[in-house]
């Protein structure tokens, strides 16, 4: 495909003069120290907050006319501890990863500042406050982005993340600045005692607005454009961290103002983010199970479980609305809960495949495989992180993925049309989207791991320094509680759930103990349970097939069939595109691929073929269609206003001159 | 009849009457497709005599065996026999949207005939108005047919299917038809098939096939 | 206690229902067959050949026959074949079965990748494209069962189905039916989506997974599918006609009726559905999809006719 031809990603480290300096050991112990230790406040910090009192600060003197102000309250814990987490175990791994793969001081020092950065988002108790936050994250994000700045593929990427960034975060500053002016205030807390006031009018643009800033942060459709890009270019802790912290940044923005600020919103607040969740979900897991590049098809993944969050908040508000508080309080628990699984599944999955890059340089599956000899922890803690994305039993998005879909088919029957047809197709949504989840995942793992080595850089890889597989164990312990044990974060979630009332958080969410409960509705799961019975079956069929084992001979080795041919060749293998391909076809009128097939006959006859050459090119069709004319646009703009840029200072004085004339007069 | 067996029996006719036209939707063997044509007009028959058995009324019943004379028996002969003369063309091969694409399609506008319906429904909770949706449904359905198919007959088949579920949307909702207009209605249908069927002939005559995207040519 | 009995049935009862599938297809076909027993006896020939590991492949390779067998027989002590109130009842509903059932094709599709053979991989990527188009059919499919009955626990599905036997013939139940038939076709590998006795390498799906496997391993991965076909029979026989299930706590009386009444329901099934393969050409791999969008498009109007119904009827 795409990557798989034309931008094969080769050695990935840095550019030249990067290369020229000295490895950065002190550093790296430094910067993945400090990044780890922030992440372990913010856990501290969330935790204290869940279970303790909310806890507020002022510093008056840190921003000019209205201060910082940082307001911590259970939801806000949350996502202190999300993020925390994350980057406790990102910073370990970064400690290996930047000495292993040389990383710049610049990126390396501002890791940290990213960490904080997140960290003051959900804590940020007023407007500017939080702008300001947002800003520092996207910022320094960027600047992480950009690290390998000499490769054009970054380049690229870097003004995709830069453009689209700030375009979100423009879109929210409106929203909140209109927000701010209508309800009186700056805090939260004063906007949330004059919402009433508002009127309606107010309250959907703010809500449109802030969808498509908080949407475009989330990586939904069809905002989604850089977050393939970024997190594909970008080092892999840094990707971690952008798609198991930063893109929640997003749905923390939605829950935060547009489902506990203006709350409770009409029921086609709901319908919206349900149908931009559903298509975001199933369009993005159509292109992770294309995909060839394997951190390119981990962010399709992001995007596609956003869109899950995103399906499940909207199906509260409208549960909310058709009153069924308590199946609303069962969508909004799946949404949490699955935001937290799979900020475990993603860091770990990035973190693997930032172990295999550093090992092989190589991203294209194409080109990978045969690692599960060469690289076992790896292998396993991939394994583990595929297991999770592909919401089966025993991953640890099984448990999340399930409260969605009980909360999607328990919809009240009181002849609600809307609901009544709403709920069908998101199933049908969810469900597709998880058929092909398993799809994309079992083609990551089973190609890029197992089978044999499909070039010599995978035939050379070796296993990660130690640094990098305790970030990755932390993240498998994580991945490991979601999946046996979620009634570990029972008690969490309550907390959270209480301070959301307006979507459904008063009545009483499920109960998360050994068996999950819903009240209310029937239904019951027992993820530990299953878990210890699928191993007791596993194990009582590995003794049953010891049926007869007396009779047999010794168990020896033996070549596997070549097909008829004499020795079987890594080329013989079926490749990631080429796994892929019955869903290409399937899907084809959605992924219009782009494929190019050249035979060359030999000059005696038209019957012998000398060379074929196949092309299959994978664009995203929605940036196709949508983004291209807009750029265009933007480029016609821009050339037509060049004509006034003759180069001439004089010139641009009186430009100035004039501006400023025009100014006064019209405020004269 | 009892209440119960009244709606049960109205609501399987009408899921019949659905099924009938997502099945040819299905298909692509023109003689399966003229087929399910003929059973469609069977479900559609049995509507008007489950109303007249339930209302002891024999107006009703006199429409249905009218009508699953004609809809399950005449039409598809004539149907059928167009199919029979048509030596290649005995599939409707390559539709302009494919079939699981127009399976989605049928999907969506059966959920969206439920969508449109429901005031309707709201007005009068009786039975009948209780199966429109599917009717509807199947209106949708016929006129998705018609838009996204090659062969005149195919097209014949859709024009079919679209009176048939207009006249069961007249049952439904009026509770019966007055004979004389059923019959005029279905003269007219009468009527339009022979046209169509000399129409397909002269085509096949002209350009040896009934693909009408070969129409085009006319006017250039 | 009745539990373990569904597992001890499954287990002894799923090469009989092979070799009476068998059985059936080949008298209707004109041949003698090889006796309804003959599956045993290839069972313990396998078992008793020598253990050959292929060589490159890893544990995956060696476990996934294990899970796949593993993840059936814990499909068969959940769900309720002979008797209601499994202690693992509520411990997984219907949609965990479900997961239980994909835990197992995945992990055949990732041993067959193990292997780094073309049809290895040939096999694994058209049967996770099939597996994931069957995906929404069978949830939505789930839904519909679950409106009735209020929840996805299959005991509570199973006893309002009981209570209620009128709904079985509602559309709902009907469309719902079909679906769940012809998923569970496309999901054990049987005509016309996968044909089982295929020993063309080209056409195959299931059977090109498991080529490297031989041996006591071949035997496990033959006894999974053999399992996994008769566990689907026995539940969708349940689901919608739950004649003769024992209740809660039953008497060896009931365990025993239920035993014989689910016996008789999976033969009945298996036989006709072998005579229907007869009859059956397998599809053209890429006409599948036609098939399953319209299993698919049969479940939501299950959905939308169960809900509807439901809806207006109160």
């Amino acid at each position: 495909m795409t990557t798989a031809l034309h931008n094969s990603p080769t050695v990935p480290a840095l550019g030249e003069g990067a290369r020229a300096a000295p490895p950065a050991g002190a550093l790296a112990w430094l910067s993945g120290g400090l990044t780890a230790a922030l992440g372990a406040v913010g856990v501290a910090l969330g935790l204290s907050v869940i279970f303790g009192e909310p806890r507020q600060l002022r510093i008056g003197w840190l921003l000019p006319l209205v201060g910082v102000r940082l307001d911590l309250d259970p939801l806000g814990g949350l996502f202190l501890v999300a993020t925390g987490a994350v980057s406790i175990a990102v910073g370990i791994y970064a400690v290996g990863y930047a000495q292993r793969e040389r990383w710049a001081r610049f990126p390396l020092a501002i890791l940290p500042l990213f960490v904080a950065g997140m960290l003051l988002v959900p804590a940020a108790g007023s407007i500017t406050t939080f702008l300001v936050s947002w800003e520092l994250m996207a910022a320094v994000s960027l600047f992480l982005v950009l690290s390998e700045h000499r490769r054009e593929a970054v380049r690229s990427a870097g003004v995709f993340y830069a453009i689209m960034t700030q375009l979100g975060f423009a879109s929210i500053l409106l929203a909140l600045v209109v927000l701010s002016a209508a309800a009186g205030g700056d805090a939260f807390s004063t906007i949330s005692a004059h919402v009433h006031d508002l009127s309606s009018g107010t309250k959907t643009t703010v809500f449109l607005l802030t969808l498509m800033g908080f949407g475009s942060k989330a990586g939904l459709l069809p905002l989604h454009a850089w977050l393939p890009r970024a997190h594909t270019e970008a080092p892999s802790p840094v990707s971690a961290l952008m798609s198991a912290a930063m893109v929640n940044m997003g749905i923390y923005g939605i829950i935060r103002i547009d489902l506990q600020l203006l709350g409770p919103g009409p029921n086609w607040w709901g319908l919206t983010l349900m149908i931009i969740g559903a298509l975001s979900a199933v369009f993005g897991v159509l292109q992770a199970s294309v995909a060839t590049d394997l951190k390119r098809l981990l962010a399709y993944s992001t995007t596609e479980n956003m869109g899950l969050i995103t399906l499940s908040l909207g199906a509260a508000i409208l549960l909310r609305s058709s009153g069924a508080p308590t199946v609303a309080a069962i969508a909004l628990t799946a949404a949490l809960l699955h935001l937290l699984s799979h900020a475990a599944f993603k860091t770990l999955a990035f973190l693997a495949a930032g172990s295999v890059l550093a090992a092989t340089g190589l991203r294209d599956l194409d080109k990978l495989g045969g690692l599960a000899r060469r690289m076992p922890v790896t292998t396993v803690m991939f394994g583990i992180a595929a297991l999770g994305a592909s919401g089966l039993p025993l991953g640890a998005g099984f448990v999340s993925e399930w409260l969605m879909l009980q909360s999607l088919i328990h919809s009240p029957a009181d002849g609600n049309t809307t609901l009544a047809l709403a709920m069908p197709l998101s199933v049908g949504a969810v469900a597709l989207t998880t058929g092909l989840g398993i799809a994309a995942m079992v083609k990551a793992f089973g190609v890029g791991f197992l089978a044999r080595p499909r070039s010599a850089a995978a035939e050379a890889a070796q296993e990660a320094p130690a640094s990098m597989l305790t970030g990755m164990t932390l993240a498998a312990a994580a991945c490991a509680v979601f999946a046996v044990a979620p009634a570990l974060l029972g008690p969490t979630l309550r907390q959270v759930l209480a301070v959301l009332p307006t979507v459904g958080g008063h009545a009483a969410g499920p109960q998360l103990g050994t068996f999950l409960r819903l009240p209310g509705v029937g239904g019951s799961l027992s993820p530990g349970l299953l878990a210890a019975a699928l191993i007791i079956a596993v194990l009582l069929t590995l003794g049953l097939s010891r049926w007869g084992a007396r009779h047999r001979p010794a168990a020896a080795m033996a070549p596997l069939w070549a097909s008829g041919a004499d020795t079987l060749s890594s080329r013989m293998q079926y490749t990631a595109t080429s796994f892929a391909e019955p869903l290409q076809r399937v899907f084809d009128n959605v992924l219009r691929p782009d494929i190019d097939v050249e035979v060359t006959h030999f000059a005696e006859s038209q019957y012998l073929v000398e060379k074929v050459t196949f092309r299959s090119r994978l664009a995203d069709p929605v940036e196709q269609r949508l983004y291209t004319p807009v750029i265009r646009a933007v480029n016609a703009v821009a050339e037509w206003v060049r004509g006034a840029h003759t180069g001439s200072v004089h010139l641009y004085l009186a430009y100035g001159a004039t501006g400023l004339l025009i100014v006064l007069l019209v405020t004269r | 009849m009892t209440e119960a067996t009244y709606t049960g029996a109205l609501d399987l006719a009408a899921g019949a009457f659905l099924l009938t036209a997502v099945l040819i939707v299905w298909r692509r063997e023109l003689s399966a497709i003229v087929r399910l044509l003929a059973w469609q007009g069977a479900a559609l028959a049995v509507l008007p005599i489950i109303e007249g058995i339930y209302q002891r009324e024999p107006a009703p019943i006199v429409v249905g065996v009218v009508v699953l004379l004609l809809r399950a028996v005449v039409l598809p002969i004539l149907l059928a026999r167009a199919v029979g003369t048509e030596d290649q063309e005995r599939r409707e091969s390559t539709p302009l949207v494919n079939t699981t694409a127009s399976l989605l399609i049928t999907a969506g506008l059966t959920v969206l005939a439920y969508a449109v319906t429901q005031p309707i429904i709201a007005l009068d909770r009786s039975p009948t108005t209780r199966a429109l949706p599917a009717v509807f449904a199947v209106i949708l359905i016929a006129v998705f047919v018609m838009v996204s198919r090659r062969r005149a007959l195919s097209q014949a088949v859709g024009f079919l299917m679209l009176d048939n579920s207009i006249t069961a949307t007249a049952f439904l909702i009026t509770a019966g038809v007055p004979l004389i207009v059923e019959l005029g209605a279905s003269l007219d249908v009468l009527f339009a098939v022979f046209v169509l069927g000399l129409l397909t002939s002269h085509m096949r005559v002209a350009f040896g096939g009934t693909d009408l995207d070969q129409l085009r040519e006319l006017r250039d | 206690m009745a539990a373990a009995l569904q597992v001890v049935a499954v287990l002894a009862g799923a090469p009989l229902v092979m070799g009476g599938m068998r059985q059936v297809r080949a008298r209707l076909e004109g041949r003698a067959g090889g006796g309804i027993g003959q599956p045993y006896r290839d069972l313990r020939k396998l078992l008793r050949k020598q253990q050959i590991t292929p060589q490159g492949t890893t544990v995956v390779f060696a476990l996934a026959p294990a899970v796949a067998a593993g993840s059936t027989l814990l499909i068969a002590a959940i769900v309720p074949l002979i008797a209601l109130g499994s202690p693992l009842d509520s411990a997984a509903d219907l949609f965990g079965v479900v997961g239980l059932l994909f835990l197992g094709t995945v992990a055949l599709t990732l041993a067959a990748l193990d292997t780094g053979t073309a049809f290895g991989g040939m096999g694994s990527s058209r049967e996770i494209t099939i597996a994931a188009l069957v995906e929404p059919t069978i949830l939505l499919a789930v839904f519909a069962l679950s409106i009735p009955a209020h929840s996805a626990n299959l005991a509570a599905i199973v006893s309002a189905a009981m209570q209620n036997p009128g709904q079985v013939f509602s559309p709902g139940s009907v469309l719902a039916f079909v679906a769940l038939v012809i998923v569970t076709l496309a999901e054990t590998g049987r005509l016309p989506v996968d044909n089982p006795s295929t020993h063309l390498e080209v056409t195959m799906i299931h059977p090109a997974m498991v080529l490297e496997y031989a041996g006591p391993k071949l035997a496990v991965v033959e006894w999974a599918s053999g399992m996994r076909l008769t566990v689907l029979l026995a539940l969708l026989a349940n689901l919608f006609l739950p004649w003769g299930v024992a209740a809660t706590d039953p008497s060896a009386l009931g365990v025993l009726l239920g035993l014989a009444a689910i016996t008789v329901k999976v033969a009945v099934l298996a036989s006709v559905l072998a005579a229907g393969e007869v009859f059956i050409a397998k599809l053209r791999l890429f006409r599948v999809p036609e098939l399953l969008a319209g299993s698919f498009l049969l479940a939501l109007l299950a959905v939308t006719a169960s809900s509807f119904l439901a809806t207006t009827t109160q």
